[in-house]
């Protein structure tokens, strides 16, 4: 019952061709489809549904909307009445009006960014199979990435003016979506403002992720991978394919989780996640990183909150 | 060929060779003049004024630069190629909210 992960993110890109190599032959994706629109589909080998990734081409780069796959129609039909018992106007869409998706509600989180839940997508089967599947299949390309994993969305934050679209997301996505807060940045005189806060819906440390910033946007996607060794081997695709990357392979303190931080050619920042990090849990306890130990949270090794972190995103 | 870029805010000057985009010049000479992010034309942190030379470019996000302020000079450094010496002025910077 209830919420299973997330799904799909439908991003802008700038340069369609520049994209599909990044997502193909960097990240390790394979393109599914194509519509009449342009847009194009893409998914990872470990994935079952039909696509977690769609790609518009447009004049800015950014997130169109985020998919998440709930476990049945009855959930959406419990979700429609909470989401507008909260006070949220939700669209209740048609079968096939998002490509190869059942029935799906629309609406917006409080900071505005669009969100869709749905029961159905087109099954296809991962790469490997369901009857004594290898472990991996042969002929993998790039980072070779196993699934989306999480996004990341800067929400506006502005203490002075009393904004905080974080701490609004962070209650919705609790109250009204079953989510359960994992880690959480406070901060603020009394340090009690909540500036970042991950959530999970299932058992990996997040499902999704919310920091403020000046104005709304993409901060990133992530791709999950085992192990610090496929980290690395992702890092020198990059370096192969002269890949702009933000952070170099380091851990998380936050999450525990191994990370690089890189950007496709439209400037969308991805991240390679690997490893568990930890297996969430519903009781257990909340972590807290408070304002003096914000770079640690971040990037545990440098301790030191990079510049472009909280101020370069799409 | 190798055309020079000066940065007007902080008199650097850097080479930037054709073919490459006027930001990457600058960090692979770990320069820090302009302010240096996505590098795909995405952020808007990379904006500058040129107010000399000639150069082509690559699609930057209609966020950042606008169609008018394109005609007027503005851009991306991480979107745009000399042509010829190039004379700008940054626009972009990284805001630091915490
Ligand atoms: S560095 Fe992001 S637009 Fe140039
Ligand atoms: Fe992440």
């Amino acid at each position: 019952m209830g919420v299973l992960r997330i799904s799909h993110v439908n991003i802008r890109v700038l340069d369609m061709e520049a994209s599909l190599h990044h997502y193909i032959n960097v990240v390790g994706m394979k393109k599914v489809h194509e519509d009449k629109q342009g847009n194009v589909y893409l998914k990872c080998w470990d994935e079952w549904d039909k696509y977690s990734l769609i790609l518009t081409e447009a004049d800015k780069a950014g997130i169109n909307h985020i998919g998440y796959k709930v476990e049945s129609d009855e959930d959406l039909d419990r979700f429609k009445k909470r989401i507008s018992d909260y006070g949220i106007h939700v669209d209740d869409i048609e079968r096939g009006a998002l490509d190869s998706v059942g029935r799906a509600l629309r609406f917006n989180i409080p900071s505005g960014h669009e969100m869709y839940l749905y029961a159905e997508k087109d099954y296809v089967g991962t790469d490997v199979g369901t009857v004594n599947p290898e472990p991996w299949p042969d002929g993998l390309v790039g980072a070779g990435v196993h699934w989306l994993d999480h996004a990341l969305l800067m929400s506006e934050f502005d203490l002075e003016n009393g904004v905080n679209k974080v701490e609004e997301n962070t209650k919705f996505m609790v109250d009204v979506l079953d989510f359960y807060l994992v880690e959480q940045i406070l901060v603020g005189p009394e340090g009690n403002q909540q500036l970042a806060t991950w959530l999970s819906v299932s058992n990996t440390p997040h499902d999704i992720a919310f920091v403020g910033g000046p104005i709304n946007g993409l901060h990133h996607i992530a791709f999950f991978m085992d192990s610090w060794d496929d980290v690395l081997k992702a890092a020198d695709v990059m370096g192969k394919n002269k890949v702009k990357i933000d952070v170099t392979p380091q851990r998380h303190g936050v999450t525990r989780g191994y990370t690089i931080y890189f950007f496709d050619p439209s400037g969308n920042r991805c991240e390679t996640f690997g490893g568990l990090g930890y297996l969430a849990q519903r009781d257990r306890p909340v972590t807290t990183w408070t304002e003096d130990q914000i770079g640690s949270g971040i990037f545990y090794h440098t301790g030191e909150l990079n510049e472009a972190f909280t101020t370069v995103y799409t | 060929m190798t055309f020079k870029v000066l940065i007007e805010n902080t008199d650097e000057v850097f080479g930037c060779s054709e073919g490459q985009h006027i930001l990457s010049a600058m960090a692979k000479m770990g320069k820090k003049g302009i302010p240096s992010g996505c590098h795909g034309g995405g952020c808007g942190v990379c904006k500058v004024k040129i107010n000399q030379g000639a150069f082509s470019s690559k699609k930057m996000s209609r966020a950042h630069v606008s169609a008018d302020e394109e005609k007027a000079g503005y851009a991306l450094a991480c979107r745009i190629f000399p042509e010829t010496d190039i004379t700008l002025h940054v626009i972009g910077k990284l805001q630091k909210r915490f």
